[in-house]
């Protein structure tokens, strides 16, 4: 069982490997075959690593195997180990499942592109990167991981190189997350001085409470809010979409971007050792939920309309974290990885063949001229918004229902989930009834592109069916009030918190079905049919628009004051001080010696005589001594 | 002493007899060099074969020689290796490899005088970081200045005059106290021995040595020469500087400064950490502001050093086997950086950002090397920085909270200013200086600039090769520098959780 | 065999110096120099000599014969300076050799 975790582990580090110093060697589609062929590898190993695992007993489940000690200082120890449980195996699967998929996708996707073995080698990092985060036996691993996928996040979405507005997206992404890894680096600083040690087991069952456990606990929060790109850490996740759509899929949507909801289960002990801060994690998870659904109602860009939407569904996840639904929260985070790679993907469909068109007013109707792309993304669509039997209404409502068991503040939150999905039903089908079901524009009867008669390469097409597929059945694993085998699974893991009971499961799904029904209709009204018109308020269209100004919020409050006060520095210490010093130091100098040098004459017996008369002197001076 | 004591004495004296061959040999130019890069990769083979014997486990000097130079006044050749110096004294032969190899493929004008110089620098670096007695070390110490200013000043850029000016004022008036300080201790203790000699309480012997180091390192306030140096001196000499050259200070504060005035150090240390911290934002802030790569590098060196000093004076197991790991770390890394500006200055002309860019486009070796180099540079995790900077926040966290804070901003700053640079040359629109005929990395510089990168790649893999064995933690008979520096730490000795939990 | 007293030994070497040390400051001639140089040299060698004699150790010779190699050094390289300066017709005139000047 370790074995296999291992080798879920070492097969996209091969794959890296082989790219990397295979280089002219291989072909160009070649990389995008190996990368491909190693990440099933991953994923079999992974799927391995399940079966024999379910047939373990329950406490034999949870193994930590280290390779080697990999950092050790003192008494302190971390090693490169992982840990193979139910929890790090649930998340194996659907890292390296989703991952092969959407690799196998981008071999149809980037074919053609002039680098294409970097973006898979990139893609191999990510992969490798991601399943360390969560195999990881230690948390000093688990930050390495952590901030591994932070940078094949800044790799990837910086892939098109010359594009200034790419760099500039990935550079922000990469301080943003930087800024949580700080965050949990300070909190892992208090765990190592208060227990002396990373390793799980140990860490959490002698990890400080009180002011000590809430200091822990924001830390880490801090870490989860940066990566999930959740309020206020939210704002490089819109603009990472200037990566190509796969990565958008894989990294931004499916699997890196849910670490934080990761992070809060796999250390739940912390969290609930201060639960005020789970509870902020709650808060602001609904916050952004809300948030995001109203800015993506203004979106034009179609990738960013999911992106916000990705933000959202995080924040339902968020929502299941602090409330203490681990396992809803998980379940929640494997259908999302479906349904909304699904979206992606299938845009990406139609991105492909509008030549990277992304504006959804030039868009109009390109979805009438793809019908199997249609219909997949009108599954992702309806998994999204919750209508049943799609996958998202078995695990959104769950995470709602659960808000009702957690008293006052879990009312608000429940109130607060039941407005996103309305605003959700809502944003996904203006895009629905825009993009594809609105009447072509010329742009897109012109440009339409089709590949050999069909509407995508193959490998794109299969990958947008497979999960097409999964966006419908992925939910049935479980359902709440009858039967619920993820919940069993993880609970030896994170036992929850919140029990709803069958009541409260059908208020929520009822009201969450039929708002986000009341969400299609209106979209309907607005976009499908055109029988009302979409209001307009100028205020509130610009707030959206410059998605609630937190840009330029952080611009005015942390980088024009750093380029000030680097400024201000240099005119108040580099200069005078440090520079300036030595300057008056040589002045000073060459003033002070220019009087002594007149004593040298230049005539020897002068210099003789000095000596002469200075020896004299030292000898009369012993003399007189003695 | 057992037979294989030669190596010390070997590492410390073969760069200097290459040196001295190729001065007086009538060589070719292209001979001289040749013999220059056989010689420097021998000083690798030797060193390798002694990691091979090394017993990490005894904290006793290794290797030692001891050969008595002036008996009256206790003055000796006494060199040795202990973990730590055994680290730092790899990363000299690597890295001096690695820019003898640069100047090789540079082809340096007035060859023999080159090459010579850049062996004798070798060899004096190597001698302070051995050197267990203390006119020995600083004899080593001034010898390493030497060649540097010859370097600095006939091989530099147009600015070499005042680069070698500020850096001859600077270091020189930081020696001449360190000579003074030494001095004074030797005869306070009756013998110059670093392994004989006692303790001292003195503050101002203390703040001597420091002087020296500090201005070495450079540390903030005293890197007025850093800018200019870093900048006019040949990329190989500017990378032999920042990447060995400021450990050799490194060294000097742990052997001399930490180990040998205690008291000093307990006092003066949230001194020395506020300054410490002071420079890592503001070389960090500046190096934010530098509008050429090698500037970018040279502050961020400034940075990292230190962040180095902040490890180094945390007074505890973290802090300092992170500060060794991380000077390892930062040698190989900043090095790297600093010979690949140099190649591609010779393909531009230039380094400034305004005039390069688009680089990554149809270079792919250049576009990994550098980008290599970049991320490990701001630490990016799992690399072998990351865990070195780890250690050392760790560690400095137990002095104070604030102190991690500072470091931990440090590392975001890190991260912006390092990607801009990245960004500078290679992405984006193509500069006005960057041709089209410009080409990719050549297998020489491969040949410089991957072996030091592999080093970190595979450190990255086992940091813990040298965080681990920096020092021993043999429980046996406890001597000289373990001790010394045992005697130190913070009472930390194990953790009291752990412990009951173990009951 | 004892000789006279170590004290004569001294005087000599102090009148010899005394000489020599004269004849540098008051001659012109920079040979002339160079030889009242090697008077003061050998008056050292004497009262080191004496000395070494007196205690009945062996170190005051040797420092000695290490004089002994510097003078005949010295004068190797004065006269050639000698030699060199009279080839560029300079003065042989110390008093006139003041590019040492500050």
């Amino acid at each position: 069982m370790t074995i296999a975790a291992w080798i879920t582990l070492a097969a996209p580090l091969a794959a890296i490997a082989l790219i990397t110093l295979g280089g002219n060697l291989l072909p160009r589609r070649g990389a995008g075959y190996v990368a491909t062929a190693f990440t099933f590898v991953s994923f079999a190993a992974a799927v391995y690593a399940f079966v024999a695992m379910w047939q373990r007993a329950g406490a034999d489940r949870s193994q930590v195997s280290t390779g080697w000690t990999w950092l050790s200082a003192g008494g302190f120890h971390a090693g490169m180990s992982i840990l193979v449980d139910p929890l790090s195996v649930f998340m194996m699967l659907v890292v390296s499942g989703v991952g092969a998929l959407i690799i196998g996708y981008s071999i149809g996707y980037m074919d053609g592109s002039d680098e294409e073995r970097r973006f898979f080698a990139y893609m191999a990092i990510f992969v490798f990167s991601m399943l360390l985060l969560v195999e990881s036996a230690n948390l000093l691993l688990l930050l390495a991981g952590w901030g591994m996928v932070g940078l094949s996040s800044y790799l990837l979405i910086g892939y098109d190189q010359h594009r200034p507005a790419a760099i500039h997206a990935a550079k922000k992404a990469f301080i943003m997350n930087a800024f949580g890894d700080a965050t949990m680096a300070l909190a892992l600083f208090l765990l190592i001085q208060h227990t002396g040690t990373l390793e799980f087991g140990p860490t959490f069952a002698h990890a400080p409470g009180g002011t000590i456990g809430i200091l822990i606990a924001l830390g880490l929060l801090g870490g989860a809010l940066a990566k999930s790109a959740q309020l206020p850490l939210h704002t490089w996740l819109p603009d990472a979409m200037e990566g190509p759509t796969p990565v958008s899929a894989l990294i931004h949507a499916a699997t890196m971007v849910t670490a934080g909801v990761y992070l809060i289960v796999r250390c739940h002990p912390l969290f609930e050792r201060a639960i005020s801060v789970e509870k902020t994690a709650a808060v602001l998870g609904a916050a952004t939920l809300v948030l995001a659904g109203l800015v993506a109602l203004v979106q034009v860009d179609i990738k960013k309309v999911i992106a916000y939407s990705t933000m959202s569904q995080i924040g339902y996840m968020f929502l299941a974290a602090g409330l203490g639904a681990y396992a809803n929260g998980m379940f929640h985070l494997m259908t999302h990885a479906f349904f909304k790679a699904l979206l992606f993907l299938a845009a990406g469909i139609l991105i492909h063949a509008l030549a990277g068109e992304q504006d959804i007013r030039k868009l109009r109707g390109a979805g009438r001229l793809a019908p199997f792309t249609s219909l997949c993304f009108l599954s992702g669509s309806l998994a999204l918004v919750g209508i049943p039997p799609f996958a998202g209404f078995f695990s959104k409502d769950s995470i709602l229902a659960a808000g009702l068991d957690r008293g006052t503040l879990g009312y608000i939150l429940f109130a607060l989930g039941e407005v996103g999905a309305f605003l959700t039903g809502l944003y996904t089908f203006r895009l629905w009834f825009v993009v594809f079901r609105g009447e072509p524009t010329p742009f897109v009867r012109e440009h339409f592109h089709r590949h050999h008669g069909k509407e995508g390469p193959l490998w794109m097409l299969g990958t947008v069916g497979v999960l097409g597929v999964l966006a419908l059945i992925g939910g049935w694993i479980q359902f709440s009030p009858i039967w619920h085998p993820i919940a069993n699974w993880l609970d030896p893991v994170a036992p929850p918190l919140a029990n709803p009971t069958s009541t409260e499961e059908a208020i929520a799904s009822a009201l969450a079905v039929g708002l986000g029904v009341a969400g299609i209709v209106v979209a309907w009204l607005m976009y499908g049919a055109a029988r009302v018109p979409v209001p307009r308020l100028a205020f509130v269209q610009r707030t959206l628009e410059h998605k609630f100004w937190f840009d330029e919020l952080y611009d005015a409050v942390f980088s024009r004051p750093a380029a000030q006060l680097a400024l201000a520095l240099d005119r108040a210490i580099e200069l005078p001080l440090v520079a300036g010093s030595l300057d008056a130091l040589g002045f000073g100098a060459r003033e002070a010696w220019s009087g002594t040098s007149r004593a040298q004459t230049g005539l020897v017996r002068s210099y003789v005589l000095a000596l002469a008369g200075a020896m004299a002197a030292l000898v009369i001076a012993f003399l007189v001594a003695r | 002493m057992t037979g294989t004591d030669w190596q010390t004495t070997t590492l410390v004296v073969l760069p200097f007899a290459g040196a001295l061959a190729i001065w007086f040999l009538p060589l070719a130019r292209y001979t001289a060099g040749a013999t220059a890069v056989l010689i420097s990769l021998a000083e690798v083979a030797v060193w390798i074969d002694t990691v091979q014997r090394f017993d990490f486990s005894s904290p006793a000097l290794q290797f030692a020689v001891r050969r008595s130079w002036f008996r009256d006044l206790g003055v000796s050749y006494h060199v040795g290796f202990f973990g730590f110096s055994l680290w730092l004294v790899g990363l000299t032969v690597v890295v001096m490899a690695a820019c003898v190899v640069y100047g090789f493929w540079a082809q340096r004008e007035h060859a023999r005088a080159y090459f010579g110089l850049m062996l004798f620098l070798t060899g004096a670096i190597v001698g302070v970081m051995t050197a267990q007695d203390l006119l020995v070390f600083y004899a080593f110490f001034d010898a390493m200045l030497i060649p540097l200013y010859v370097l600095v000043g006939v091989w530099g850029g147009p600015r070499r005059g005042i680069a070698t000016i500020k850096l001859v004022v600077y270091t020189l008036t930081g020696s001449l106290l360190m000579l003074a300080a030494v001095i004074w201790f030797g005869l306070h203790a009756g013998t110059f021995d670093l392994i004989d000699s006692g303790t001292s309480s003195s503050i101002w012997l203390f703040l001597g040595f420091m002087a020296a180091f500090a201005v070495k390192l450079p540390f903030f306030p005293l890197h007025g020469w850093l800018p200019d140096a870093y900048r006019e001196a040949p990329p190989e000499v500017t990378a032999a500087l920042s990447g060995v050259v400021s450990k050799a200070a490194i060294y000097g504060m742990l052997r001399i400064a930490i180990s040998k005035f205690p008291g000093p150090t307990h006092d003066v240390r949230p001194a020395i950490l506020a300054l410490a911290a002071v420079g890592l934002v503001y070389g960090s802030l500046y190096a934010f502001r530098a509008p050429d790569f090698r500037g970018v590098v040279a502050y961020s060196s400034l940075a990292h050093l230190g962040l180095i000093v902040l490890g180094l004076f945390a007074g505890n197991d973290l802090g300092y086997d992170g500060a060794i790991l991380q000077s390892v770390n930062h040698g190989l890394v900043t090095a790297g950086l600093f010979l690949l500006a140099g190649s591609i200055e010779r393909r531009t002309g230039t380094g400034l950002f305004s005039q390069l860019g688009g680089m990554a486009r149809g270079r792919p070796a250049l576009a990994t090397a550098v980008m290599t180099a970049g991320i490990l540079s701001l630490a990016v995790p799992l690399s072998a920085n990351f865990a070195g900077e780890f250690l050392i926040l760790a560690g400095v966290f137990r002095q104070g909270w604030g102190w991690a804070v500072v470091g931990g901003f440090g590392v975001v700053l890190a991260a912006m200013y390092m990607l801009r640079a990245i960004s500078g040359v290679l992405h984006q629109d193509v500069g006005p200086a960057v041709r089209e005929e410009a080409l990719d990395l050549r297998p020489a510089e491969l040949a410089f600039v991957a072996p030091l990168l592999a080093c970190v790649v595979a450190l990255s893999v086992w940091p813990n090769g040298i965080s681990g064995r920096a020092f021993a933690r043999g429980t046996g008979a406890r001597q000289t520098v373990a001790t010394e520096l045992a005697g130190m730490r913070t009472g930390w000795t194990g953790y009291a959780p752990l412990e009951a939990a173990k009951k | 065999m004892r000789g006279p007293e170590v004290t004569w030994y001294l005087g000599v070497a102090a009148f010899l110096f005394a000489t020599g040390a004269f004849g540098v400051l008051v001659r012109r001639s920079p040979l002339i120099v160079l030889l009242a140089l090697e008077i003061m040299l050998n008056a050292c060698n004497l009262a080191l000599i004496a000395m070494s004699r007196h205690h009945g150790r062996a170190d005051g010779q040797v420092f000695a014969l290490g004089v002994m190699a510097v003078a005949a050094s010295e004068v190797v390289a004065g006269l050639g300076l000698i030699v060199a300066i009279h080839r560029r017709r300079l003065a042989l005139d110390v008093d006139r050799l003041t590019s040492l000047r500050g």
